[in-house]
């Protein structure tokens, strides 16, 4: 079979591959995208969207739980817990479509298959049912994304000891559960189980919960997870997970814990092992392929952007290092990503966001100003019977730089991008104390979150 | 009869020009009104439009050096034979210029012409550009101009019809600076004159990497590299107001003895003054400049030193009846020198509205023959780069030219004490053929007494 022959080829079709290749199409160059499996990647089909569901599902039922409060009575609710993944299921199938559509409007032919290079313009896609597929381009990004990591004495097996995947998808809701890495997926998942009654342990090696946040701000959510009945355990490893009579033998700090399923969410490591980077000498790194700032690799005409390029592994900084290094293509000079400007969200209950320094890294690079602002005293908060939380602002002290927001409580990944524009248009808090925030919303908090940081909050 | 296409001379000091396009392709149609082509001199473009409708055949090639005048092309009107050697003039012999024309008049006056109005910010197009983008359906506000100064022709809408239209590169504006509020802040508190800045965010905006950057180069300004395109760095062609900036201020070195001085004017009172008329006349939209004093203060002057304002000749030196103040406005081209006329006869009030509308209209690119006429004298200023003195080149045939510098805080001493008060220096050039050092430091030390009693500037 005649090699296809693209300007540029894009491996992989998650949030960063298709935003890749749908930018790619606008600037007039010939595209093609290899997928292994479903368009819009584990973003889309098993992660980000329908968790989102999910945890939509579980802030409902803990709502309708609460309704009484409101003067509303319900007969007790029940779970459907079929039903729950099967709308998560339809809503991932919808945006999948979705991205099929982007595609054939876009004009990008998408060969579905597993990428291999062959040389560093030639690459072969492995089909099934079909004979092996070979691409030329002048240019290839790769987008292949990351999955779970597995300790090395504890591996999932789809059964009892779940990854993500499996954890969305669950045939049962466990009585007892473990989850093994408290970082966002994990953090997200403990709260939808425990809010579906499950009495979940959820065990960290780093000194707090959400390592990469705020300190303060993780120690907030540790204490709400408490009060939710989660039992949280920092700087403790799981030394052994074995499959009892039962159930699952955990030994944690010498003693030996029953569980009915555990989950692992250790972190992820770049899906690189198929492609035989080696061969065209690609540079690695732990599992991640080395980039520079415009995200080409040290092989002139091979980019990789999102997961696979490195931390964070988030789609939103996949999707915007997509643009980059499709521009830088075009000898457009885009701006590089200013990791710093990058947002982060966790969809627990409450709810986590953050960009820029924490108040540590902060502290640590020179003088500052920290403004706290507490949810029980916004006034929309307690309306909507949601007060636990608050926003932390952090400014340079003598510029008055904003250098980084952390929120925790209802509503806050949706604030958050307030301060990402901030951010990003280098606002100080001359500007922030200027504006105007409408009443009564939750982001008044921010309003008088800066001016805590200057000593002038109103309403605490 | 066919009619013919004169080279149109514009203005009395036009020696030679040229047609920089033919917006109507030979032996095309045209229609009378319509416009035919662009004529570029050393000092202005301008469209031409045609006095007769018929068929364009053209004579001359585009980028030739012509003297005006010259016959360009005919139009044919409906049914006349075309020759098919056009080489030499039919029937009628075209005038040597189009003074003959139109008698004593020395210009003839640009009606017949359209004068280039912006569509939007100071992007120029051809007529044929943009009716070949309407039918495209681009936007031809994103298409890169080749023609004079950027100029967007209907080559560049062509060749933009297989790609994706891009948006003109955006330029560091330094007059209208944006900045982020960060920015602006580190500006201050570094010290760095935020308009030296070219920034590097999106359009151009100055970012905290730009001030960083400033303030550890010393705040030394960065210069403004024209950019030809990415495609082809190194050489920029010298054309139109370049070449006649080249030629002029080498010449007037060449031709004349001219050397500088600086003196120091109070202007506590001015910049008092200057802040209440700004408050006085916020209503009426006009807002007086520090340039607008100094223009009052130099007109009144120049009458009781006629020599100021003078010509210097074979034989004679001229005295010049009328003070009409050229004001050097800086393009990102070049520069022009509008004039603003019978500045001795006009209120501060007056010279503002006037000054303004000039400057206006010479980055529009709308300003018109009048505008540039008769200047007797001229004022340049570099205050609000910070420059504390220069030596400006005098615009021939001029005797002077005032340099105006920045605003600083200066000290007066009262007794033995220092009382801190606004300062600026004056930077006066001028032609020692015709003045002397003592009687043109005298004419200085009249607009510095003027500046600093500004009280008589109103009266």
């Amino acid at each position: 079979m005649a090699d296809q022959e693209f300007e540029i080829v894009i491996i992989g079709g998650g949030p960063g591959g298709y935003t890749a290749a749908i930018r790619a199409a606008q600037l007039g160059f010939s595209v093609g995208l290899v997928e292994r499996a479903e368009l819009g990647g584990v973003c889309l089909n098993w992660g980000c969207i329908p968790t989102k569901s999910l945890l939509h599902a579980a802030d409902l039922y803990r709502e309708i739980g609460a309704a009484a409060e409101f003067g509303i009575e319900v007969s007790s609710p029940k779970i459907n817990l079929a039903k729950m993944i099967e709308r998560s299921r339809q809503v991932a199938s919808q945006l999948s479509k979705g991205v099929q559509h982007l595609m054939r409007k876009n004009a990008i032919t998408v060969i579905k298959g597993e990428a291999r290079f062959v040389d560093k313009n030639r690459v072969c896609v492995e089909r099934e049912d079909t004979n092996d597929a070979y691409v030329v381009a002048d240019n290839f990004i790769i987008a292949t994304g990351a999955s779970a990591k597995n300790l090395p004495h504890i591996q999932v097996d789809h059964e009892r000891i779940w990854d993500a995947r499996s954890a969305m998808t669950p045939s049962f809701i466990p009585q007892r559960l473990l989850i093994i890495g408290a970082g966002a997926i994990g953090v997200e998942f403990a709260s939808f189980y425990a809010t579906l009654g499950a009495n979940v342990t959820l065990v960290e090696m780093l000194p707090q919960i959400l390592p990469a946040e705020d300190a303060e701000i993780a120690a907030l959510a540790r204490q709400a997870f408490k009060q939710q009945g989660i039992e949280v355990l920092t700087e403790t490893a799981i030394d052994a997970l074995r499959m009892g009579k039962e159930n699952l033998v955990a030994t944690i700090n010498g003693a030996e814990k029953e569980f009915n399923a555990a989950i692992l969410s250790v972190g992820v490591a770049g899906n690189i092992s198929s492609l035989m980077l080696d061969d065209i000498g690609v540079e690695t790194d732990n599992g991640f392929i080395v980039v520079d700032p415009f995200l080409q690799t040290n092989i002139r005409g091979i980019y990789a952007i999102g997961d696979v390029a490195g931390v964070p592994c988030l789609a939103h900084k996949a999707s915007h290092e997509a643009v980059i290094a499709v521009e830088a293509i075009a000898g457009k000079r885009p701006d590089e990503l200013n990791r710093l400007h990058v947002p982060g969200c966790t969809y627990s209950h409450p709810q986590v966001a953050s960009i820029g320094l924490t108040e540590e890294a902060a502290s640590a690079l020179g003088s500052i100003r920290v403004g706290r602002f507490p949810l029980i005293a916004n006034g929309k908060a307690i309306a909507i019977n949601d007060a636990d939380g608050m926003v932390k602002t952090i400014f340079d002290h003598s510029t008055g730089e904003l250098l980084g927001a952390h929120l925790i409580g209802s509503g806050v990944t949706e604030m958050i991008q307030g301060f990402a524009i901030a951010m990003g248009l280098e606002t100080t808090e001359a500007e922030l104390i200027e504006t105007i925030f409408p009443h009564p919303t939750l982001s008044e908090a921010i309003h008088e979150s800066v001016l805590d940081a200057f000593d002038r909050a109103i309403n605490f | 009869m066919p009619k013919e296409i004169y080279l149109v001379k514009v203005g009395m000091t036009m020696t030679e020009g040229m047609v920089s396009e033919w917006y109507i392709p030979d032996g095309e149609q045209v229609r009378k009104g319509e416009m035919l082509y662009a004529l570029e001199t050393e000092k202005i473009n301008m469209d031409i439009d045609a006095e007769a409708s018929g068929t364009v055949k053209h004579l001359v090639e585009i980028g030739v050096n012509l003297e005006p005048g010259t016959v360009v092309g005919f139009v044919f009107e409906e049914g006349e034979d075309i020759p098919s050697n056009l080489s030499v003039a039919p029937a009628s012999t075209a005038p040597a210029t189009i003074e003959a024309e139109v008698g004593p008049s020395e210009t003839v006056e640009p009606q017949k012409s359209q004068m280039r109005k912006p569509d939007d910010g100071r992007i120029k197009s051809s007529p044929a550009a943009r009716r070949l983008a309407k039918e495209l359906g681009l936007d031809y506000l994103s298409v890169t101009g080749t023609g004079p100064g950027g100029r967007i022709v209907e080559a560049d809408v062509q060749a933009a019809k297989d790609d994706v239209p891009q948006p003109v590169a955006p330029q560091p504006i330094r007059a209208a600076a944006k900045a982020s509020p960060l920015a602006k802040r580190l500006a201050r508190e570094k010290g760095v004159d935020i308009n030296q800045v070219i920034g590097s965010g999106p359009g151009g905006r100055i970012v905290q990497a730009d001030i960083d950057a400033a303030a550890q180069k010393g705040a030394a300004p960065q210069t403004v590299v024209p950019q030809a395109t990415d495609a082809a760095p190194g050489s920029i062609k010298i054309t139109g107001m370049r070449k006649t900036i080249a030629r002029r201020m080498f010449s007037s070195l060449q031709n004349s003895a001219q050397l500088t001085m600086d003196m120091e004017a109070d202007m506590d009172d001015g910049v008092k003054l200057r802040e209440s008329l700004i408050e006085e006349w916020k209503d009426e939209g006009i807002r007086p400049t520090y340039t607008d004093l100094v223009i009052r203060a130099v007109a009144k002057a120049l009458v009781r030193h006629p020599l100021m304002n003078s010509q210097f000749g074979e034989t004679e030196i001229t005295l010049l009846p009328d003070v009409h103040m050229g004001i050097a406005v800086a393009l990102p081209e070049g520069l022009v020198v509008p004039v603003v006329r019978h500045a001795d006869r006009l209120s501060l009030k007056e010279i503002a509205v006037e000054s303004s509308r000039l400057a206006l209209a010479a980055r529009e690119g709308t300003l018109g023959l009048d505008d540039y006429a008769e200047g007797s004298f001229t004022i340049t200023a570099l205050g609000m780069y910070g420059v504390d003195s220069f030596t400006p080149i005098i615009n021939e045939p001029q005797a002077g030219i005032l340099g105006i510098n920045r605003i600083f805080d200066g000290v007066n001493w009262r007794g033995d004490t220092p009382v801190k008060c606004k300062k600026m220096n004056l930077s006066l050039t001028w032609d020692h053929r015709v003045i002397d050092g003592a009687p043109a430091a005298e004419f200085l030390v009249e607009v510095r007494e003027l500046l600093a009693n500004p009280y008589r500037l109103l009266v």
